[in-house]
């Protein structure tokens, strides 16, 4: 008998293993369930490197599909500020200090039992209970919060009609469980309950998908019967892959070349809508040496070319930010006309070093120099953000025209949020504004009530900037009702931003909204601009209202 | 060791024509040595493959800025174009001309390569070298040395110890790569070397006094020439594979131009999405190209060493 | 019993010599890991109590306590598996986080390993047969081409080619998005499906040591006595080459495996980033970029460790295959 070769049984045993895998593995493709009305798949969250469940909507780290799942009381819109209701039909000020809400009736929890106006209540009083879920600091502008009938009514400590809007975006939880959660500040949530409309169906590390909630207020409005959010990969080239490939509905993802790389895939069905979202600016560390002198923070900014910046960072896609703080042309209205050329400062390297003198830096050599030392900058941010790390590379390269050695740090997310958050950074890229009202934008990035001392965290000012002519017009700003006294105290705030530079606003920071018309359509767009395609906050809630099947 | 007299010519009448005395080479000793070295790898197939793409790729970093149509990183070009007239291999993200870059980089992985490669192969002759003359605790103790540092995943090492140093220069890379691949080098130069102390003509140099230092240095040594220089390839191999994972992880300096970093900033600006595969294909070649020279060139390098291994011309 | 007796003491001085590396290398270093470390772990969450300061100092060096002292405390973390936490993943333990990627590396490098020790058998037998021919040729400076290959460049390759271009294999992770880890049938066959283009990537890059260890056993082999009694008695080359020279020739070669195991876990650290497979190698890729010590420390023993057990078991098993050994 013919015994086969070792060297031909192993490579049989090898073939034969390959086949078995291949057939199972083909046969095991199969498509996430559906069942009827169509599935809306959403890039997910990123993964670190996998999902980690937490549908608290008051933690940072929650997944983005608890906005489908909760409601606020009404959602402003990011790009010109009107709003749609929720869960409150409507709202008014009876004074400058009192915000009355009319809450909705017959709305029910997705567990059967009906939402009340004292649901509101117990929420906000909830934040007012546990600090640390109150990441608005909604409780450092109010007094108080009560119910009467179909009333919620808002007391402030002072007047500050701006901040509805915050108000307005809480999100509800129900009376009925979280009253009885022992720490509802860990507490990751995993069997939320909620009025919004869908409810979580599975959560797996790489993907979480959420089902209809039939009981939902206005179910016939919703199109999609299911939502899939996959996880997004740790390597943003992977997800820009993934992305073209047709995977997602709607994605939210930088693209380069955009027309080539995605329309032209589909030139049917894909489309592309990349608005003004907020300003990228270099966040200088106002605590440390030498950004803590304005002088030196003049010089940076005299001495960056922005409309190169925003070339390599966006592609053309956006332009160059006007240093008042406002997105131009969106929110002209608001423009202080003292300022020069719209706010647009343009490169200008003698007097850039005029200023950087005046800190007490020369340059000696090529090399920007104080007491024998060479200036040096570290500038942080997210490694997988090109389009941001394409423009902090151009900031090395004009920083380094001018003598300053800048070097960048690309640590991944969640490091990059712990150095802004705790002020150990030298210098970040971050986003500014974009919430679509000044003194939102303004607020958050300015208000000394958010200066904490370095390595306490905060959630806003990351750079730590104080100054009480600036908090005094924001105060100003929030209490007014007079349209010129606002206009006065937005001139205010745009003049500290322009003249004091505690963040150099570079470029227009683009909404990279990526949808596909194949299953439903509706999606935001430059036709029709009712929200910011953003597909990590409540304009997934927007949207999903907006859209029909295709 | 033989002195060397010129013997006088005989001048005897009717002798034959005189037979001038042997004049002393005008070539110094180490180059007659490289010459003669060279012709015996040439002569061996692959090595002489190796030798002409070590020689390109030695040429084009030689004369880069002669070479280089643009500066390596200008970015004054439109970003992610394609193959082109101006841009031989297109741009990358930030509007850099991708052949310059291949070109100004051939500098940077040459240079790590082989200084890195001599740096290790210095530390594994001293050690090896040491260990393998000094019998005894030394031996032990370096022997084990050399072993752990065997046996210790070489990359995830490197990694590490980049990401502790927090500067980014060149030098960081050449020294985590030198400190990753020495014991290779070291465990058969050991091993050469306490074969070499019991020979006759080593023992017979200990005996009228030599000094430990000039023993090793003159007698060990020069029997190990191929060895040695085996070692050298063998870890420059290593360094210039390193250098490009160094750099592809973004472990690198961000400021200069290599092959590696042309691959980095091609997965983050995503060339596969834009097309741009040349701009992944080169560098990897090129790296691929380099690493092959240096083994090639080994292969050689062992043929001189072991006649066994020569190629049946 | 010599032989396992002379090798385990081996493996047991390696593995202190590993480990005492491992609680030197942070020490070593310029600057403060540890308030680096604390720094980032308060500006993660993860609330600084002396349990936890006391798990990052025992890792990475304590201003205060001995040498001696801290080894001592190191030593027994390590028993008790206590590598603390880690600021890339704050919600979980080193441990935990270790514990979830480990089997894919483990299957990755086992799939890896078995896939070149094959392929790379059959063609150092094809070669070493062959010798001195053109066939020879080819297989051994195509084999030396495919080691100088950087594994992350041929992976970005297969990626694009098989995966973008092709879509005949996933382009990312370990497993289908929304299945849970477990151990049915569907989902072993996922994740092997997902690991093939890793595995690949991996496998053509460090084939040549065993295409060129196997080349010379055959080489070896072929001069052995009983192969030329065989001709002698008329039977075919072939037949010698594949039935009687490969069967001698086909045990692994200890030092081969050693070395091909170092490039394997050398190399998926680069290939796992470049496909997303949630091994160690990509933690260490999340844990070196944002600078999280701990997390460094931990996978870097854990990944030294399992490299050295597992040659040593294959140094035990090999004595089963080859008894010539045992004599040695």
């Amino acid at each position: 008998m013919r015994r086969v070769s070792p060297v031909r049984s192993t490579m049989l045993w090898a073939a034969a293993a390959f086949c078995l895998v291949a057939l199972s593995a083909c046969g095991n493709n199969s498509s996430n369930g559906s069942s009827g009305g169509g599935t809306l798949t959403i890039q997910g969250d990123a993964g670190n490197p996998t999902l980690v469940e937490n549908f608290n909507p008051f933690q940072g780290s929650a997944l983005h599909g608890f906005n489908l799942i909760y409601e606020p009381l009404e959602i402003p819109s990011p790009i010109d500020g009107s709003y749609t209701p929720f869960l409150a039909t409507g709202y008014k000020f009876s004074d400058p200090k009192t915000l009355v809400y009319t809450i909705r009736q017959g709305v029910k929890w997705s567990d059967g039992k009906d939402f009340t106006p004292a649901d509101v209540v117990f929420t906000f009083n909830l934040l007012k209970k546990y600090p640390a879920l109150d990441s608005k600091g909604v409780w450092q502008q109010i007094s108080g919060v009560s119910a009467s009938g179909n009333d919620v009514t808002v007391n402030f400590s002072a007047p500050n009609v701006p901040f509805a809007s915050s108000i307005a975006q809480t999100t509800i939880v129900p009376q009925h469980l979280w009253s009885s959660m022992s720490d509802p500040v860990k507490d990751p949530n995993t069997k939320p309950v909620g009025t919004g409309p869908f409810m979580l169906d599975q959560f797996a590390p790489t993907q979480y998908s959420l089902k209809k909630n039939t009981n939902y207020w206005q179910a016939d409005k919703i199109a999609p019967s299911e939502v899939v959010f996959p996880a997004q990969a740790s390597n943003q080239s992977t997800n820009q892959l993934d992305v073209v490939s047709g995977k997602f509905d709607w994605s939210y993802n930088f693209l380069p070349d955009v027309k080539t790389t995605y329309v032209s895939r589909d030139p049917a069905h894909n489309q592309y809508w990349f608005p003004a979202g907020g300003t990228i600016g270099l966040y200088l560390n106002l605590t440390k040496r030498p950004y803590s002198d304005v002088n030196f923070r003049k010089g940076i900014s005299m001495a960056l070319d922005r409309t190169t910046i925003a070339t390599k960072a966006v592609n053309g896609y956006l332009d160059q930010a006007s240093m008042s703080g406002l997105i131009l042309p969106n929110l002209k209205k608001w423009l202080d006309p003292s300022l020069p050329n719209q706010g647009l400062v343009k490169q200008d390297t003698a007097g850039a070093q005029a200023a950087f003198a005046q800190a007490g830096y020369t340059t000696q050599g090529g090399k920007l120099m104080s007491n024998g030392k060479q200036a040096t900058m570290s500038i942080v941010m997210p490694g997988n953000f090109s389009d941001w790390v394409a423009a902090a590379k151009e900031v090395v390269n004009q920083l380094g025209a001018v003598g300053i050695a800048a070097t960048l740090d690309l640590p991944q997310y969640a490091q990059y949020s712990s150095a802004i958050q705790g002020g150990t950074f030298d210098a970040a890229i971050g986003g500014f504004g974009g919430s679509g009202d000044p003194y939102t934008d303004f607020d958050v990035a300015l208000a000394s009530s958010f200066a904490t001392p370095v390595n306490t965290p905060t959630a806003n000012n990351f750079e730590r900037f104080k100054d009480p002519a600036v908090d005094q017009a924001l105060a100003t700003l929030a209490s007014s009702t007079d349209q010129s006294a606002q206009q006065q105290a937005t001139y205010t705030l745009e003049q500290a931003m322009y003249n004091k530079v505690p963040i150099v606003l570079m470029y227009y920071g683009g909404s990279w909204g990526l949808f596909s018309t194949k299953r439903f359509t509706g999606w935001p767009s430059a036709s029709n601009p009712y929200t910011l395609p953003t597909s990590y906050n409540n304009s997934l809630l927007t949207v999903v209202t907006h859209i029909t099947k295709a | 060791m033989s002195i060397v007299t010129s013997v006088p010519p005989p001048t005897v009448p009717g002798a034959a024509v005189q037979i001038p005395p042997a004049r002393p080479s005008s070539i110094p000793g180490p180059f007659q040595f490289l010459g003669r070295s060279l012709r015996t790898l040439w002569a061996n197939g692959k090595a002489r493959i190796g030798l002409v793409i070590l020689g390109l790729d030695i040429l084009v970093a030689l004369l880069a800025p002669l070479i280089a149509p643009h500066s390596p990183s200008a970015t004054t070009f439109p970003p992610y174009l394609s193959p082109n007239g101006t841009n031989w291999f297109g741009t990358t993200g930030n509007g850099q001309d991708v052949f310059s870059q291949m070109i100004y980089g051939a500098r940077i992985s040459l240079l790590v390569g082989i200084i890195a490669g001599a740096v290790a192969t210095f530390v594994a002759v001293t050690i090896g070298l040491i260990a393998g003359y000094r019998p005894g605790i030394i031996d032990e103790v370096l022997s084990f040395v050399t072993n752990l540092a065997l046996v210790i995943p070489g990359l995830p090492l490197m990694f590490i110890l980049a990401a502790y140093l927090k500067s980014r220069s060149v030098w960081t890379i050449v020294l985590v790569v030198a400190f990753t691949s020495w014991a290779t080098g070291a465990r058969v130069i050991r091993s050469q070397a306490s074969t070499l102390r019991t020979r006759e003509f080593v023992t017979s140099a200990q005996f009228s006094g030599e000094r430990l230092f000039r023993v090793v240095f003159r007698e060990i040594l020069p029997n190990m020439t191929s060895l040695v220089a085996g070692s050298f390839f063998a870890a420059a191999t290593a360094a210039v594979m390193a250098e490009a994972s160094l750099e592809f992880l973004g472990l690198g300096d961000p400021n200069t131009v290599s092959w590696g970093t042309i691959l980095y900033y091609a997965q983050q600006q995503n060339a596969l999405l834009t097309g741009q595969w040349v701009m992944i294909f080169a560098p990897g070649l090129a790296i691929a190209l380099l690493a092959l020279s240096f083994t090639l060139v080994n292969f050689g390098v062992d043929a001189l060493s072991n006649p066994r291994l020569r190629e049946k011309s | 019993m010599n032989y396992v007796v002379r090798k385990g003491t081996l493996f047991l001085i390696t593995l202190w010599g590993a480990i005492t590396l491992n609680f030197l290398l942070p020490r070593l270093m310029p600057g403060s890991p540890v308030d680096a470390a604390l720094a980032r772990l308060a500006s993660s969450g993860v609330p600084i109590t002396n349990a936890e300061r006391q798990a990052v100092e025992i890792q990475l060096g304590s201003p205060h306590a001995s040498l001696l002292s801290q080894y001592g405390d190191y030593l027994s973390g390590i028993v008790h598996l206590n590598f603390g936490s880690s600021y890339s993943f704050p919600s979980e333990t080193v441990a935990q986080t270790i514990g979830k990627a480990a089997p894919w590396t483990l299957g990755l490098v086992g799939v890896t390993t078995i896939v070149a020790f094959i392929i790379g058998t059959l063609l150092g037998v094809y070669a070493g047969w062959r010798r001195g021919k053109t066939a020879d040729t080819t297989v051994t400076l195509g084999a030396t081409f495919l080691a100088a290959f950087p594994p992350f460049w041929l992976g970005l390759l297969l990626l694009y080619v098989l995966a973008f271009k092709l879509s005949l294999f996933p382009i990312k992770g370990g497993y289908n998005p929304g299945e849970t880890p477990n151990l049915s049938p569907s989902f072993l066959a996922d994740a092997v499906y997902h690991s093939i283009l890793p595995a690949l990537t991996l496998a053509i890059t460090t084939l040549s040591g065993w295409v060129f260890g196997m080349r010379n056993n055959m080489i070896n082999t072929l001069g052995e006595d009983y192969v030329t009694f065989a001709e002698a008695n008329g039977l075919r080359t072939r037949t010698i080459a594949l039935l009687y020279a490969a069967r001698n020739a086909i045990l692994p070669n200890v030092t081969a495996f050693g070395l091909s195991l170092g490039a394997v876990v050398g190399g998926s650290v680069l290939v796992e980033g470049v496909f997303s497979y949630p091994g160690l190698g990509n933690l260490l890729y999340i844990a070196v970029s944002n600078h999280d010590f701990p997390l460094m420390q931990a996978l870097f023993l854990v990944i030294t460790v399992s490299m050295l057990v597992a040659i040593f078991v294959v140094d035990l098993l090999y004595v089963r295959l080859d008894p010539r050994v045992r004599q040695a």
